[in-house]
Formats: C-alpha cells, sequence, structure tokens
C-alpha cells in the first residue's frame, strides 16, 4: 500500500495569519472522512498552498504552559483560573507564532513502511502527504494506519486497495 | 626609574612576537565579533601557539606561568558538580518562594529581597546558574502578581553580578586573579567583601528610586503569593540535607584553605568528591556532564593563547607601555585599571580581559621591583590595591551593558523566550548608572582605604 491510498485528502487547513482563536475552533470542527468531529492537528498551508507548519492541540496546550515552568525543576506553583487567564492571553496570536515549523512530510507514492518509520522516528501522530510538487494532498493519521495493520492480521485484506 | 627599568628590559620582537601576537589579536577579535563560538575559537587558536611553536605543549599543559591554570579549571568544574547536584533538590526555587512570601506579596520588597538573595547567592555559586535558578520563580511571582517581569530580572542579573565580586569563588575574574595572585578566600573577603555590602546597599537604595514607584498589586493577587507552599519546592529532602552539609564543609574549607596551606581548587575538588560519594549517584555521567564544558574550554584555550603572548614578551612590552602612560604613579595606576577594566567588561567578555590584565599587572609589577620575586612581588604592599582594582572594575564592569556579563545574555535570552524582550538600549539605560555609581563607590573605597588609612 502506498501513502495515497491511506490518507485522507485534506479539506481543512489554516493560515500562517489565521489567528488562534479562529484556528482552535477549526481545529474543533474540521472535517475527519465524513463525519465534522474535529482532528488533533491541521496543516498550516501560505497562499501557494505550501506548507509551512503544522498546528496540534498539543501545541495549543504548549501555548498556554508558560515556558518558566520548564525551567524550573518542580512544578506545583500554580493557581485557580490561570488555565482560563493564558488562554485569553493568547486568542488573538498569530497561528505561525506556535505552529512546528519542521514538519515531516511524506510523498504519496511512498510506501506506507515510510510513514510508520517517520512517525516512530519523530515520535509523531500524524504526517501532511505531498504530491510531485509539494503541494500538500493530504493527511495519514497513525489511528488509519493501525486500521490497516489490523486488517491485514485479520486477513480481511483482499489484496488489493481498500 | 621607570624608563631607566623599561630600557634594561627590552623586548625583542622577532618573528615568534609578531605570529603569537596576530594569533592574540585574531583570536581576541573573533570573540568579540561571535562571528564563530568563543570556545572554538580559544581552542584552535590555543593548538596555532604549539602548532607554530610559540609554546611547546609541556609550556601548554603543565606551565603554570604560560600554560592552563588547572588551579582555575578545577575550582569552576568542582563547583559546577556540587551545583548540578544540589539543583533538583528544589531548595532554589524554596528559597525563592519563601522570600516572596517573607515579601508579602509587596512589590518592591520583592524585587528587593530577590536582589539581595540573589546577590549573596552569586558570592558563593556562579553568577549564572543564580539567575538561572532565581529567573523562572521571579516569572512565576511576576506572572500570579500580573507585575512586568523586566524590571525584576533586570535587577537580578544586577545583583548577581555585584554579589560574585564579593567573593574569591563568585565571579570566574576573581577566581582568576587569587590563582594569579595567590590570594586567598579570606583576603577577598577582608578586601572586596566590606565595598561590595556598600554597593549593595546604595544598589537597593538607587532602585527603590527607579522602580519602587511605578508597582502595586491587587490584595487578591498577593493572596496567590502567601498561597503557594514553599515546602512543596522540596523534592529530595535527604539529599539536600547531604547537600547543604557538604556545600557547609566546602565553604568552610574556603575560610581556612589559607591557613591549611591548601588551593582553592582542592578545596573544591574534595566537596565535589565527598558530595558525589555520599549522595550516592550511582551514575555520574550525567552530573559531569552538565558541567559547562564549553566554558572551561574556553578557560583552557584562552591560558594557552595567553601563555604564548606572555612567552614572546608581549605582555611584558604592553606593561611597559602602561607605566610609561601612569609614570609608575600607583594611585593612577590603580584608579586607571579599575575604570578601564569596568568599561572594558562592559563591552567585551572579562574573562578573556582578565586574563591578559593578570599576567600585565605581574609584569607591571617585574619592572616596578627589580628585585622583589614569587610571593613578596605578587604581595608587594603598593600592589595590592592594583589586584582589588581589577577585580572590582572587572566585575562590576559587566554590569554596564546587556552583553557585559554572562548573566546578562542569560536574562536577556530568557526574557525574550517569555514575549518581553529587552534591547540593548533598555538595559543599559538601567544597567550603565548603576554600574558607574558602583564604580564610583569602590573608587572612593581603595583610594580612602589604600591612599589614605593605608589599611
Amino acid at each position: 500500500m502506498k501513502a495515497k491510498d491511506l490518507m485522507i485528502p485534506v479539506q481543512d487547513y489554516l493560515k500562517p495569519d489565521d489567528k488562534l482563536k479562529d484556528a482552535v475552533n477549526l481545529l474543533r470542527t474540521a472535517r475527519r472522512g465524513e463525519e465534522r468531529i474535529g482532528v488533533k492537528g491541521l496543516p498550516v498551508l501560505d497562499e501557494s498552498g505550501k506548507l509551512v507548519g503544522m498546528l496540534s492541540m498539543r501545541d495549543i496546550l504548549k501555548a498556554v504552559h508558560p515556558a518558566y515552568m520548564d525551567l524550573m525543576n518542580v512544578g506545583g506553583f500554580t493557581w485557580e483560573g490561570m488555565l482560563e487567564e493564558m488562554a485569553k492571553k493568547i486568542a488573538d496570536k498569530k497561528v505561525f507564532t506556535l505552529m512546528t515549523r519542521d514538519v515531516m512530510t511524506v510523498k504519496e507514492d511512498a510506501p506506507l513502511m515510510d510513514a510508520v518509520d517517520y512517525m516512530i522516528r519523530k515520535n509523531i501522530k500524524r504526517l501532511p502527504v505531498v504530491d510531485k510538487t509539494g503541494k500538500v494532498v493530504g493527511m495519514i493519521y497513525e489511528r488509519d494506519i493501525f486500521f490497516a495493520i489490523v486488517k491485514t492480521m485479520l486477513k480481511e485484506n483482499t489484496g488489493g486497495v481498500k | 626609574m621607570t624608563q631607566e627599568v623599561a630600557a634594561t628590559s627590552q623586548v625583542v620582537m622577532g618573528m615568534p612576537f609578531w605570529i603569537a601576537t596576530a594569533i592574540f589579536l585574531l583570536a581576541y577579535g573573533l570573540i568579540v565579533s561571535e562571528k564563530i563560538h568563543k570556545t572554538i575559537v580559544a581552542i584552535f587558536g590555543a593548538a596555532l601557539m604549539i602548532v607554530l611553536k610559540i609554546v611547546t605543549q609541556e609550556d601548554a599543559f603543565n606551565s603554570l606561568e604560560l600554560g592552563i591554570d588547572w588551579n582555575v579549571i578545577f575550582l569552576l568544574v568542582s563547583m559546577m558538580i556540587i551545583i548540578n547536584i544540589m539543583k533538583p533538590t528544589g531548595v532554589f526555587e524554596y528559597i525563592a518562594i519563601k522570600s516572596a512570601k517573607v515579601a508579602k506579596g509587596k512589590p518592591f520588597m520583592i524585587m528587593a529581597i530577590f536582589s539581595v538573595v540573589t546577590a549573596v547567592v552569586s558570592a558563593f555559586l556562579d553568577n549564572v546558574t543564580t539567575v538561572l535558578l532565581i529567573a523562572p520563580v521571579t516569572l512565576l511571582i511576576c506572572q500570579a502578581l500580573e507585575l512586568d517581569v523586566v524590571p525584576f530580572l533586570i535587577t537580578e542579573s544586577l545583583a548577581s553580578n555585584i554579589g560574585g565580586t564579593a567573593t574569591l569563588i563568585g565571579d570566574p575574574p576573581n577566581i582568576m586573579i587569587a590563582s594569579k595572585a595567590q590570594l586567598d578566600f579570606m583576603a577577598f573577603v577582608y578586601h572586596l567583601t566590606p565595598v561590595i555590602i556598600l554597593v549593595l546597599i546604595a544598589y537597593v537604595i538607587s532602585i527603590k528610586f527607579i522602580f519602587g514607584k511605578k508597582m502595586h498589586v491587587r490584595e487578591e493577587l498577593r493572596q496567590r503569593v502567601m498561597a503557594m507552599n514553599e515546602n512543596e519546592a522540596i523534592k529530595d529532602p535527604v539529599l539536600l540535607k547531604k547537600s547543604l552539609v557538604v556545600l557547609a564543609v566546602t565553604i568552610t574549607g574556603f575560610v581556612f584553605h589559607g591557613m591549611l596551606h591548601f588551593e582553592p581548587a582542592t578545596i573544591a575538588l574534595f566537596g565535589a568528591g565527598l558530595l558525589l560519594l555520599v549522595s550516592g549517584t550511582k551514575e555520574p555521567h550525567h552530573i559531569l556532564a552538565e558541567a559547562e564544558w564549553a566554558t572551561l574550554f574556553f578557560f583552557m584555550g584562552l591560558f594557552m593563547i595567553i601563555g604564548g603572548v606572555v612567552k614572546v614578551g608581549l605582555i611584558k612590552w604592553m606593561s611597559i607601555k602602561v607605566l610609561e602612560v601612569t609614570q609608575g604613579n600607583l594611585l593612577g595606576t590603580s584608579m586607571i585599571v579599575m575604570w578601564f577594566s569596568a568599561f572594558a567588561s562592559a563591552f567585551i567578555d572579562n574573562i578573556p580581559y582578565v586574563a591578559t590584565m593578570n599576567p600585565l599587572i605581574i609584569d607591571m609589577a617585574k619592572q616596578l621591583w627589580p628585585n622583589f620575586s614569587g610571593i613578596q612581588l605578587l604581595h608587594h604592599p603598593d600592589l595590592m590595591p592594583m589586584w582589588w582594582s581589577l577585580a572590582l572594575g572587572a566585575c562590576l564592569g559587566g554590569n554596564g551593558t546587556a552583553i557585559g556579563a554572562s548573566a546578562n545574555v542569560i536574562v536577556v535570552g530568557m526574557a525574550e523566550k517569555m514575549g518581553r524582550p529587552i534591547s540593548f538600549k533598555k538595559f543599559m539605560l538601567y544597567g550603565m548608572p548603576l554600574m558607574i555609581e558602583s564604580v564610583i563607590i569602590c573608587t572612593a573605597y581603595v583610594w580612602l582605604r589604600y591612599y589614605v588609612l593605608k589599611i
């Protein structure tokens, strides 16, 4: 199986200048296959459709987590209402300030094992799939690879593409 | 007299002289330009000094006069080991949160207490480490109180450099001076600590005028700080007790090292070894790996480069020139050393600066008192104020700009990461006047103590 056989075509994406509050709304309501149930990460594309980053739920959590907490040897010094305070503070920030810039991609013709390899090496759960020109055409999710594996194990795979 | 001495000890400016001078100038130029990492410059420069036969490897590795000052290296690395073992205990966070509560969450009181705590801790630990430990808690407290963190960060880094000046182990320039001039821990306590206490008092009063009036905090926000339980910061009480005992033993060792005829590095090495042993560290790899190896190799490289220019006589030539300018006026020389060091350290790294000044002052002493040698020369009563002026100028001068001291660089970097960048100009606006104030106090002190009262 190739990457393009398993990918979900990109329907929703973010732009670098989107505000965070709009971005999280899209994350919440993004189309996943047929349903609008939200996704855990979206690609960020510039005007020409070029991939410039990814924004995930984890990035949003990182954004409300003050950087000084990473620098302290101890945690636990927080207060009621702190999360809400931080969330309000970052609502108008632009996507490009918080997105992950160093994004791994997989080519649409690449064997599926490539995607698995990247996911394990970089500890990521979703991978943008690009065509020959570098344009993002879809996303591969950890979950879908898992289902492909399950299918093979249970010998439900009829041999062809799904 | 100076002229006469200079004439009898002319420097031979042959090929080695110019090669060594070129390596030295090029290396220092590159270090200042920051085009290449300073440690890489120092290592390569040092290697060139040996490869081009300016110094032998024996000189570079084993000579006290021309090579690596292992006293400095082992003192630094041992203190780094002690701190790296202590860090995870949470003791520094404990002290900081306790301080904020003692200040009852009042902004200026927090600023003042944090500054004094930073200064005291910096007197015994490396300034950068101190700032790295206290700054995150400062950010936490400022966020809880909804205060601008920038004034707090600036005042802490300045206080850290002031406090570091107070003792032999507080700041690298003092460690280097102590080793070259063979001065002991108590000499620093006796000569520098008093003036640093004065400087610190003046500093706290000054920041009260600069920042004191602008800061107000609502009662409910103060409650956030008062509600924090500093005891939660202590993650490993057993290791903490062991660490504090070893730290106390080590500091006691420093106090008596002169009497016991041990070098400071021996005391520090003993402390580090003892703490490694009693802490129950199974695998020392990560504790050793966390030592600031880039800084340590920077020192080693610099010592070898300086060894080269000492050997070919460049430093001696420079000392003759300095004496020509000051015409043997020792008070004048002291004052020039202090103020020149202060402004030089504000803009360039004070480590290479002091590494150069140490042999220069020794050469100067050789010109002035050709009949003296060894400890009698190094501790000549008329030379002593020069060492103190160098230490005060080089350490306090770092406060002048954002790049003057490593602690400042760290704080500026951290502020930027938090989305509150401090511009070079903004730092200087506070740092430079406060630095000049501190050096004026030191000028009065050195003049009064060593040239008027002569005590």
